[in-house]
C-alpha cells in the first residue's frame, strides 16, 4: 500500500515575537513540522505496517526548510522517504495555490499512491482545505476528521468524528483523507530511527513555475487586544477579589 | 450585492442570513441535509439528499445551487461537512476558501494567524467563498421570504458509501446559551479535582468547558466543551477561566465575553493581561475560598 | 574544537524533551516517589522509544553509541524528568552482561524487554561489611559434587533490586578471607529459591527501590556463570569509569533543573518591590550554581570523549566524581536558598532534587574513594 503524507513546514510560533508595531519578528524561529501534520504522518506510518505499504512524505516548502536536521526529523517518524518541492512564495499560499503543487509532486513523483493523509489543518492558517483541493485537483474523493482507518482492498473504511454522531465511511482509493489529531498521538522518536534517518532518500527542488496564489495576504498584525480592566489581585486578597466576581457576575 | 449561505444548524442558517444582510442586499440560503429554515433569506434551496448518502455526495448540487444564484460572496457554516462542500465549490470556481473569518472590510477579510498570535488581513481576488462563524455577526434579524427550490441530488462519480452512524451523545451544556461559563485548564492536576470547578459552577449558576489540553490529550471533558480557535467561539456575560494560561488559541473563544475573571498560579501568565479581574493563586487554596465567599 | 550537537543528538534531546513532557510531568513524578517507582506507562514508554537499547551491543539487539552521546542522553533525561529513574542504571547492568555474558546470558535482555519495559537485571555488589572495601565481601560460591554452585551471603545497597527479573552477583569463589581475590560473576533470576530482599529505606531517590538481598542456599549453574571464572572484579572494574561518569551526567540533569527552577522562580517573586533576580545576592547565588554547571559538564564531556577515543580517564573521572557530585548538592542547596522558606517545603522540587543529589554523591563509590584514586593517580600524568 503506497501511502502519502502531504506535510507543512511552518515556523515554531513560540520562537516568533510581536513588535511594538505589532509586526511579526520571524528572525528567531526555527523550521519545524506543523504539529497536527506529525499526527497524520503517525497514522500513515501505522496504517503503512498493518498493511504492509509504505510512507512517503512531500511538502510544497520554503527554502528555509530544506534544512537537514528538520528533514532528518521528519524521516525519523515510520517515514519511507521525503519529496520537497521549494519556492519562497508558498509560506503565505493558499490552499488552491498548494494543492497545485501538491498535485505536481503526485502525478510527478508518487502517481501509483493509494491514499494521501493531511492533517486537521496546519498550525498556522488552519484553513483544512489543503485535503479537498487536492482531491478536487487529483479528481479524487475526501473526507475529514477521520479517527480510524482501516485497508480493505481497493477501499479503505474510516470513523469519522464529528460533535454529535460517528459515521462510519467507505473511502474508494484513491482518495485524500484529513485525519484529525485523536487518530493517535505521534511516536517519539527513538534513537535507531534518528540514525537511520539520515540514510533515506529525500529529494529537495526547487518548483519550476512559481506559484499561482488567489487570496492575496495584506497584511499580518498582531491583534489589538480589546482593552480589559487588568485589575490582577494577590492570592491573600481572596475577599476583595470575591467582591468583584460577585459583582460581574450581577 | 447578492450573499449564499450555505449552513447546517438551524442556529447557523439564522444568525449567517442574519449577517449576510449586513454586508449584501440579496442573501439566499442552501442547506444540504435537512428541509432550509424559510423566512429568513430571500430565498432557500433545499439541496436533496437521499436517505443514507453522506452529506458530501450532494457537494454537485451545492454547486448547481451556486449557478442558479450566482452569488458575489458566499458565507458558510464552518462545519467539518461545509469545510469539504464549500472547498470542492471554491476549487470548481478556481479558488481558495477563507477560513473563519473574524471581519468584514469591504473586499477584505481578516482571519486568525497561528491561532490567534496575529491577525491576517487578505483578499480574495476571484470568488468570495468565507467560512464564517455565526457569532462573528452583532446581534441582527433575519429576514426573508419562504420561497424554496429543491436542487436534485446528483451522485458522484467517485461516491462515498456510508455504512453506519452511532449517535454521540452530546454530554454538558450547550455553553453557547450560557450567560456564565467556567473554563478549566491545565492548572487542574487530576480529573477528580474538576470537582472543585463543578462546585464554583452550581454556586455561580454557569457551566463547564475547557480548554484544549483536557479536550484532546487527557479526555476529561467532551470535545465539544473546548473553548477556542477550533471548538465553540462564545460570548457570555462572564467567563470565568481557571488555571487556563491564556493562549491565544484559547482566548479567541472567549473574546466576545462582556467580562472575563481569571484564577491562575503564575503571574506572568498572558490570561492577566487579558482579563477585567484575576487573581495570582494555586486554583486549589483560591477556589474553594472563592466558593465560600462568593 | 567543534562543541557543536549533531542533528541526531539535537533529535534525541527533542525526543527526550517529549518523553518527559508527556510521562513526567509535576504530579506524575510525585506519584512515582511516593510509590517508590517509575510508571509502568513511563517504562514501557521508554523501551517502546529504544532508549533502553542504546549503549548496548548490536549482537544483544542493542543501539551502539558512543559515550558522549549516552552521557547527553542521561544529562537531558534527569534535567526535562527532573527526577531520579532507573533507566541508566538498568542500562549498565544490561552492558556488563552484554559485554562479559554468552549469547545465551544475553538473551535474556530482549526477552524480558518483549514483556514490559521494567529494567532487566540489578548488581549485587555491596555488601553490609564492605562496601568501600570489596575484598572485605564474603559471600560465597561453592562447588558442590554435582556440579552445580551454592551462593551464600547478602548484598546490600543493591539499586533498582526490588522487581528486576535478574541480579548480576559477585561473589567469592570458594573462600570468603580477604586474601582470596578470585571472585566470580553469576547471573540469577530473582525468583530462584533462597533468594529473598528486604525494602531500604533512603533519604531521598525514592523513585530507585534500594534493598537487601539475601542468598540463602542458592543453587546456581556453571551456565550461569558470567565471563571467566575468577575475573569477576576485574571484568565489572572495565565499566567502573563510563558508570561513574553517568552519576555525574545524572546529578548534572538534576542539578541544572534546580537552577531552571530557581531562576524561574526569581524572576516571578517580588521582594521589598522588585523581582529578587535584580537583588545582587541572589544573582551571586545563581552566578555560583552557574559556574559549577559549567565547569562539571565541560569536564564530564570531555572524559566521555576520552572514552570514546579509547583513553583512560581513572584520574579524570575519580576527581569529577568527587569534586563534581558535592558541586551538584550545593547548586540544589543554593536553589533552596532563592525560593526562601518554600524552598524548605514540598510544594517546590528543590527539596526533593536535594535529597537526591546527597545520594549521587556515594553512588559508584565515595567522594573518599575518589580522592584516594585521585591521589595516586595524579602524580603518574607528570613525569
Amino acid at each position: 500500500m503506497k501511502i502519502v503524507v502531504a506535510v507543512k513546514v511552518v515556523a515554531d510560533d513560540q520562537d516568533i515575537f510581536v513588535a511594538g508595531d505589532r509586526t511579526l519578528d520571524y528572525s528567531k524561529a526555527h523550521q519545524v513540522i506543523s504539529s497536527y501534520d506529525k499526527n497524520a504522518i503517525e497514522a500513515a506510518a501505522q496504517l503503512a505496517a498493518a498493511n504492509d505499504g509504505t510512507v512517503t512524505v512531500i511538502s510544497a516548502a520554503t527554502s528555509k526548510a530544506t534544512d537537514a536536521k528538520l528533514k532528518k526529523d521528519i524521516l525519523s517518524r515510520g517515514v519511507d522517504e521525503l519529496i520537497m518541492v521549494t519556492d519562497d512564495a508558498l509560506a503565505t499560499a493558499d490552499s488552491f495555490a498548494t494543492a497545485q503543487v501538491l498535485k505536481g509532486i503526485v502525478e510527478d513523483k508518487v502517481s501509483d499512491y493509494d491514499l494521501i493523509l493531511t492533517g486537521d489543518g496546519s498550525a498556522d492558517f488552519y484553513a483544512g482545505q489543503v485535503n479537498v483541493q487536492l482531491a478536487a485537483a487529483l479528481g479524487v474523493p475526501t473526507i475529514n476528521e477521520v479517527t480510524s482507518i482501516a485497508a480493505e482492498g481497493d477501499k479503505v473504511v474510516v470513523e469519522r468524528t464529528l460533535e454529535e454522531e460517528v459515521e462510519e465511511i467507505e473511502v474508494p482509493l484513491p482518495a485524500v483523507i484529513a485525519v484529525s489529531p485523536s487518530i493517535g498521538e505521534p511516536r517519539i522518536p527513538g534513537m535507531r530511527e534518528i540514525l537511520a534517518a539520515g540514510k533515506k532518500p529525500s529529494t529537495v527542488d526547487e518548483l519550476a513555475g512559481g506559484v499561482d496564489a488567489k487570496i492575496e495576504i495584506e497584511e499580518i498584525k498582531a491583534p489589538e487586544l480589546a482593552p480589559r480592566k487588568q485589575q490582577i489581585f494577590e492570592e491573600g486578597d481572596i475577599d476583595a477579589f470575591a467582591a468583584a466576581v460577585a459583582e460581574a457576575l450581577k | 450585492m447578492k450573499a449564499f449561505v450555505l449552513a447546517e444548524s438551524t442556529d447557523a442558517q439564522r444568525a449567517l442570513c442574519a449577517g449576510a444582510r449586513t454586508i449584501a442586499d440579496e442573501v439566499v440560503l442552501a442547506v444540504v441535509k435537512g428541509a432550509p429554515l424559510t423566512g429568513v433569506a430571500d430565498k432557500a434551496y433545499d439541496v436533496e439528499l437521499p436517505e443514507g448518502q453522506p452529506v458530501e455526495n450532494a457537494a454537485a448540487g451545492v454547486q448547481a445551487a451556486y449557478e442558479a444564484a450566482q452569488p458575489d460572496v458566499v458565507l458558510v457554516e464552518p462545519t467539518p461537512r461545509n469545510k469539504i462542500l464549500a472547498g470542492l465549490l471554491a476549487a470548481k470556481l478556481g479558488t481558495a476558501v477563507v477560513s473563519d473569518v473574524t471581519a468584514f472590510d469591504g473586499d477584505a477579510v481578516t482571519n486568525m494567524y497561528f491561532g490567534g498570535l496575529a491577525a491576517n488581513k487578505q483578499k480574495a481576488s476571484g470568488a468570495k467563498v468565507y467560512t464564517v462563524a455565526g457569532t462573528a455577526f452583532a446581534e441582527a434579524e433575519a429576514t426573508g421570504s419562504d420561497d424554496v427550490e429543491t436542487i436534485a441530488y446528483v451522485a458522484p462519480e467517485k461516491a462515498l458509501v456510508l455504512r453506519g452512524t452511532k449517535a454521540v451523545p452530546r454530554e454538558g451544556a450547550d455553553l453557547t446559551k450560557c450567560d456564565v461559563v467556567v473554563g478549566a485548564g491545565r492548572g487542574f492536576a487530576e480529573e477528580a479535582d474538576l470537582q472543585m470547578a463543578r462546585d464554583l459552577c452550581a454556586k455561580v449558576g454557569a457551566e463547564l468547558g475547557c480548554s484544549r489540553p483536557l479536550a484532546e490529550n487527557v479526555d476529561w471533558l467532551p470535545r465539544n466543551l473546548y473553548i477556542g480557535v477550533s471548538g465553540l467561539q462564545l460570548a457570555p456575560k462572564a467567563y470565568i477561566a481557571l488555571g487556563i494560561s491564556g493562549q491565544m488559541q484559547h482566548m479567541v473563544g472567549v473574546q466576545g465575553a462582556d467580562t472575563i475573571i481569571a484564577v491562575n498560579k503564575d503571574q506572568n501568565a498572558p490570561i492577566f493581561k487579558q482579563c477585567d479581574y484575576g487573581i495570582v493563586g494555586d486554583i486549589y487554596k483560591v477556589l474553594p475560598a472563592l466558593i465560600e465567599a462568593l | 574544537m567543534d562543541f557543536a550537537l549533531t542533528d541526531e543528538q539535537e533529535l534525541l534531546v527533542e525526543s527526550l524533551k517529549e518523553y518527559a513532557d508527556r510521562y513526567f510531568d509535576d504530579e506524575s513524578v510525585r506519584q512515582m516517589y511516593e510509590n517508590h517507582q517509575v510508571s509502568a506507562e513511563a517504562q514501557d514508554a521508554y523501551r517502546d522509544a529504544g532508549f533502553p537499547f542504546m549503549g548496548l551491543p548490536e549482537e544483544v539487539g542493542g543501539i551502539p553509541t558512543d559515550h558522549v552521546t549516552l552521557g547527553l542522553m542521561t544529562e537531558k533525561l534527569y534535567e526535562f524528568t527532573g527526577a531520579m529513574t532507573p533507566f541508566m542504571t538498568g542500562m549498565l547492568a544490561c552492558a556488563d552482561l552484554a559485554e562479559f555474558g554468552t549469547p545465551e546470558q544475553s538473551a535474556v535482555i530482549m526477552e524480558e524487554y518483549e514483556k514490559s519495559g521494567q529494567s532487566v537485571a540489578a548488581l549485587c555488589l555491596s555488601e553490609p561489611a564492605a562496601g568501600s572495601d570489596n575484598m572485605g565481601m564474603t559471600m560465597t560460591s561453592k562447588k558442590q559434587a554435582d556440579g552445580t554452585y551454592v551462593l551464600n551471603g547478602q548484598k546490600t545497597w543493591v539499586t533498582n533490586g526490588a522487581d528486576v527479573p535478574y541480579y548480576i552477583v559477585i561473589c567469592k569463589d570458594e573462600e570468603p578471607a580477604r586474601e582470596n581475590n578470585k571472585m566470580s560473576l553469576w547471573l540469577v533470576k530473582r525468583e530462584t529459591e533462597g533468594v529473598s530482599t528486604a525494602h531500604l529505606t533512603k533519604l531521598g531517590q525514592h523513585t530507585v527501590p534500594f534493598v537487601d538481598v539475601f542468598f540463602d542456599n542458592v543453587v546456581v549453574e556453571e551456565s550461569q556463570r558470567i565471563g571467566e571464572a575468577g575475573a569477576g572484579w576485574l571484568l565489572l572494574m572495565k565499566n567502573f569509569e563510563f558508570e561513574r561518569c553517568l552519576v555525574v551526567a545524572q546529578g548534572l540533569g538534576l542539578a541544572q533543573a534546580a537552577q531552571n527552577d530557581a531562576i524561574a522562580y526569581a524572576k516571578e517573586r517580588i521582594a521589598f518591590g522588585k523581582p529578587i533576580i535584580t537583588n545582587p545576592r541572589v544573582q551571586g547565588l545563581i552566578e555560583q550554581n552557574e559556574i559549577m554547571l559549567q565547569q562539571t559538564r565541560h569536564w564530564l564531556y570531555y572524559c566521555l570523549w576520552k572514552l570514546d577515543q579509547g583513553q583512560s580517564i581513572n584520574a579524570d573521572i575519580a576527581m569529577l566524581k568527587s569534586w563534581g557530585t558535592r558541586a551538584h548538592l550545593q547548586i540544589a542547596d543554593n536553589a533552596i536558598e532563592v525560593y526562601g522558606g518554600l524552598g524548605y517545603t514540598e510544594e517546590v522540587r528543590v527539596g526533593r532534587i536535594w535529597r537526591d543529589l546527597r545520594g549521587n554523591m556515594l553512588a559508584g563509590g565515595t567522594c573518599e574513594v575518589m580522592d584516594y584514586i585521585a591521589g595516586r593517580a595524579i602524580p603518574k600524568l607528570y613525569k
